[in-house]
């Protein structure tokens, strides 16, 4: 949809500029009357409020006069009596739509301005998929839609600074819950929803998250009691606490990854009304006018009072307050620098296209971010699998030989430690282990490896014992029963024979660990597991990211499998011919 | 001195263990579906043979945690079957997480009983019970893994639990209660499986005709 263009009439032209100016010296009237007055702009001509009168000034002459082809999207707006904002219509309190209309901070906002440039304003719903398209489309002049300003969107609109709120990943739980910062999350379950932001963060802290697929599913399990801790955007949680219920039972434990919400112009034909958008937004923090708005939406208001407090200072309450790099913020860092061969899985998923009708998204292949954190999974996945095979033998070979032992003080303790463990679920000796783990040292990647290699090897290792100790035994009556064939053989020589007669059961528990590996990722581990949930935030194809990490582990698995085979194969040869 | 704990947290336990076994008993009832017409396939003679032994070969290696997120990130949150709306509930994508290892342990048991059975050793047949008590159990702890994509299970009942505490000590004394109610149901469920398998081994021995011996002579490959 476009914008329908008539010329204004020079009297039309004059009675909004006379609006204009009165609207704007108005504000400044009413804060002379208040005390204390604000640091005002060492000149007056430098003052945002003049700044946008007289841009709006010149826009209006220009309209005036070239209605027929506008030169810029302001003089269009102004043209058309109307300016079209792209709006969301389910995202309350910012803004919703239901039987009474639209309502919301982002819509007091968007009427703000419609006002404030003397036009009609036309709300256009748009969604996040589709708000930056609606830009360069032409169908909206503005997006005030919840959208965060990143340096990756920077390229695709034109963001306006000042930002009109500011979102941040909020930790919620039980207010009987104890205090918690991102220090000390480590060993804690979290629930997240798939592909959010601040999940890696959150996973290299050392919490376990527990994916679901929308922020509605995480209140949910925390109201029934599933999930302890629940990480989603703050203002996603603020229709929540505007409940007196929610707000007596829950509370924010800490919040991680601000990131500025900013209104955005199109690129092309935008940057005159982006000025003006900025004067505004300028003014209206600087006014109270977002607070009061925010206020009255029940929002959240530690960034305006922040932010008032910046925009009435005498350096930023300046024309040229929201260019100078002390007052505004800078978008948040979201770069995504593609890979060396980013080019040839474009062509793949293009053959993939055309040839069979696939469509396979393979972000993690093409941003660098996302392939280096599937790097580091591979590798750690492959650092888990050797250590945890090592781990598994060298623990069955100890606890076949303790549970051998003739001494009944050493032999029971063992027997009930291998009981212990086998009548003990995998996850839950994990999160034993990493807890204690934790509890001596200081959480970090390695020690979450070290420790799920540990427990592997303990549960899988003394059910390998328990195998070499049982065809110990065995052999050992076998020796006592006639008729005895030559001399009888040493302990030595009886363990390697129980060796030999256990492998099969060895392998078997050896493949089972490695079938186990995997679950490190529960207690902080970043294999393979995690890292492609972490890359789910890079990518919007979940499920060819699953599907290749389910082929990698079956595929590891049968390699083990394979050598296990052959090791066996080998050692049964030199045996024999020993 | 252990840490207070309410009564609250027993009866979620125990919910909780119940939930195992459900998921547990679940995985079984697909487990046999899928791994009978294999062992089926499986005892016949000839190359056919081959089919059941790649699948269930590939079924071994599929790690159960990595398919349980594999499936819950692939699977629909709600299927239409005859015209009915179906829920995937996250219980019955552990169930069906666990399925290739079950599938895979009840072909290969059943495919063995079946050779029993033909030769005329039913008792020796028999012995599948036993082993699917055994695949049973080992189920139920492998369920437990249901706790990382937030079941309301019994791990997850311990670990909610224990993070209510900040003390090591406090939360080792919650995972020792969890230790504790597992491994006697469990221990409990394993001598009865041991008693279950002596028995029909004796039996097995006890009723073993001439014919037994030497037909079972030919399974073992003697």
């Amino acid at each position: 949809m476009t914008a329908t263009v008539r010329p204004a009439s020079p009297l039309r032209a004059g009675l909004r500029l006379l609006l204009i100016v009165v609207s704007l010296c108005l504000p400044l009237s009413a804060r002379a009357a208040n005390a204390p007055a604000p640091l005002q702009p060492a000149s007056a001509l430098s003052s945002p409020d003049v700044a946008l009168a007289k841009l709006l000034a010149e826009a209006h002459t220009e309209a005036a006069h070239s209605c027929i082809a506008p030169t810029s999207r302001l003089v269009a707006i102004l043209c058309a009596g109307s300016i079209r904002i792209g709006v969301r219509d389910n995202y309350p309190p910012f803004a919703v739509m239901n039987a009474h209309g639209r309502a919301g901070f982002e819509i007091a906002i968007a009427q703000r301005i419609g006002a404030m440039l003397g036009v009609k304003t036309t709300l256009v719903t748009v969604t996040p998929a589709d708000r930056i398209a609606a830009l360069a489309e032409g169908r909206i002049d503005v997006t005030i839609a919840t959208m965060g300003d990143t340096t990756l969107r920077d390229s695709q609109a034109r963001f306006i600074r000042p930002h009109y709120y500011a979102s941040s990943t909020a930790i919620i739980g039980a207010k009987s819950h104890p205090a918690l910062t991102l220090r000390t999350i480590g060993g804690r379950t979290i629930c997240v929803t798939v592909g959010d932001s601040s999940n890696p963060g959150l996973a290299e802290a050392g919490a376990r998250l527990l994916l679901f697929a929308s922020p509605e599913q995480l209140v949910d399990e925390l109201n029934s009691g599933t999930c302890a801790l629940i990480a989603q955007d703050d203002t996603f949680f603020a229709r929540y606490f505007t409940d007196p219920r929610f707000r007596s039972l829950y509370s924010v434990k800490f919040t991680v990854d601000p990131l500025p919400w900013g209104m955005a112009t199109p690129i092309q034909d935008g940057a005159q009304l982006a000025d003006a958008l900025a004067l505004m937004s300028e003014i209206f923090h600087r006014d109270g006018v977002f607070l009061k708005l925010a206020q009255a939406n029940a929002l959240g208001l530690s960034f305006l009072t922040q932010q008032r407090a910046v925009w009435l200072r005498r350096d930023c309450n300046a024309a040229n307050g929201f260019t100078n790099s002390r007052c505004v913020l800078p978008p948040h860092r979201s770069d995504m620098t593609e890979t060396r061969f980013a080019g040839a899985v474009d062509a793949t998923q293009n053959w993939l296209a055309e040839r069979l009708g696939l469509q396979v998204g393979l972000e993690i292949f093409k941003l660098q971010p996302a392939w280096d954190l599937v790097r580091e999974g591979i590798r750690n996945s492959l650092i888990l699998v050797f250590g945890t095979l090592l781990s598994t033998l060298a623990f069955a070979l100890l606890i076949g030989r303790a549970l051998s032992l003739q001494s009944r003080l050493l032999r029971w303790p063992m027997r009930g430690v291998v009981m212990l463990l086998q009548s003990t679920p995998p996850v839950l000796s994990l999160v034993i282990a990493a807890s204690a783990a934790n509890a001596i040292f200081a959480f970090s990647s390695t020690l979450a490896i070290s420790a799920a290699i540990l427990a592997l090897g303990l549960i899988n290792g003394g059910n390998a014992g328990q195998a070499i100790s049982e065809a110990l035994a065995s052999l050992r009556e076998e020796q006592q029963e006639p008729p005895l064939i030559g001399p009888p053989m040493t302990e030595t020589t009886l363990y390697i024979h129980a060796l030999r007669r256990s492998v099969t059961q060895i392998m078997s528990f050896l493949i089972n660990a490695t079938k186990a590996t995997p679950m490190a990722s529960f207690i902080g581990a970043p294999e393979l597991l995690n890292a492609l949930t972490d890359s789910t935030s890079f990518s919007s194809d979940r499920e060819a990211t699953y599907w290749l990490m389910l082929i990698f582990y079956v595929l590891v698995v049968l390699i083990v499998v394979w050598i296990c085979g052959r090791t066996r194969f080998m050692l049964e040869r030199y045996l024999n011919a020993a | 001195m252990p840490p207070h704990l309410t009564l609250g947290f027993f009866s979620d336990l125990l919910i909780g263990m119940g939930r195992d076994f459900w998921m547990a008993a679940m995985a079984l009832v697909m487990g046999c579906s899928l791994g009978a017409p294999l062992a089926i396939v499986w005892a016949l003679r000839g190359p056919i043979r081959l089919l059941p032994n790649a699948i269930v070969q590939l079924l071994r290696a599929a790690p159960t945690f990595v398919v349980m997120f594999f499936l819950l990130n692939i699977l629909p949150h709600r299927i239409t079957i005859f015209g009915n709306d179906i829920v995937i509930s996250r219980q019955f994508t552990v169930a069906l997480s666990l399925l290739p290892y079950s599938a895979s342990v009840i072909a290969e048991s059943a495919a063995e009983a079946l050779r029993h059975w033909r030769v005329g050793s039913h008792l020796a047949a028999l012995l599948l019970l036993p082993n699917l008590a055994r695949i049973y159990f080992v189920l139920v702890m492998s369920s437990g893994s249901a706790a990382a994509i937030g079941v309301h299970e019994g791990i997850s009942s311990i670990l909610r639990q224990a993070d209510q505490f900040q003390a090591i000590g406090d939360r080792l004394w919650v995972f020792a209660i969890g230790v504790l109610g597992y491994g006697l149901i469990l221990q409990t469920g394993f001598i009865g499986v041991q008693k279950l398998r002596s028995h029909l081994a004796a039996q097995v021995t006890r009723r073993r005709r001439p014919s037994d011996l030497t037909e079972s002579s030919k399974i073992n490959g003697g």
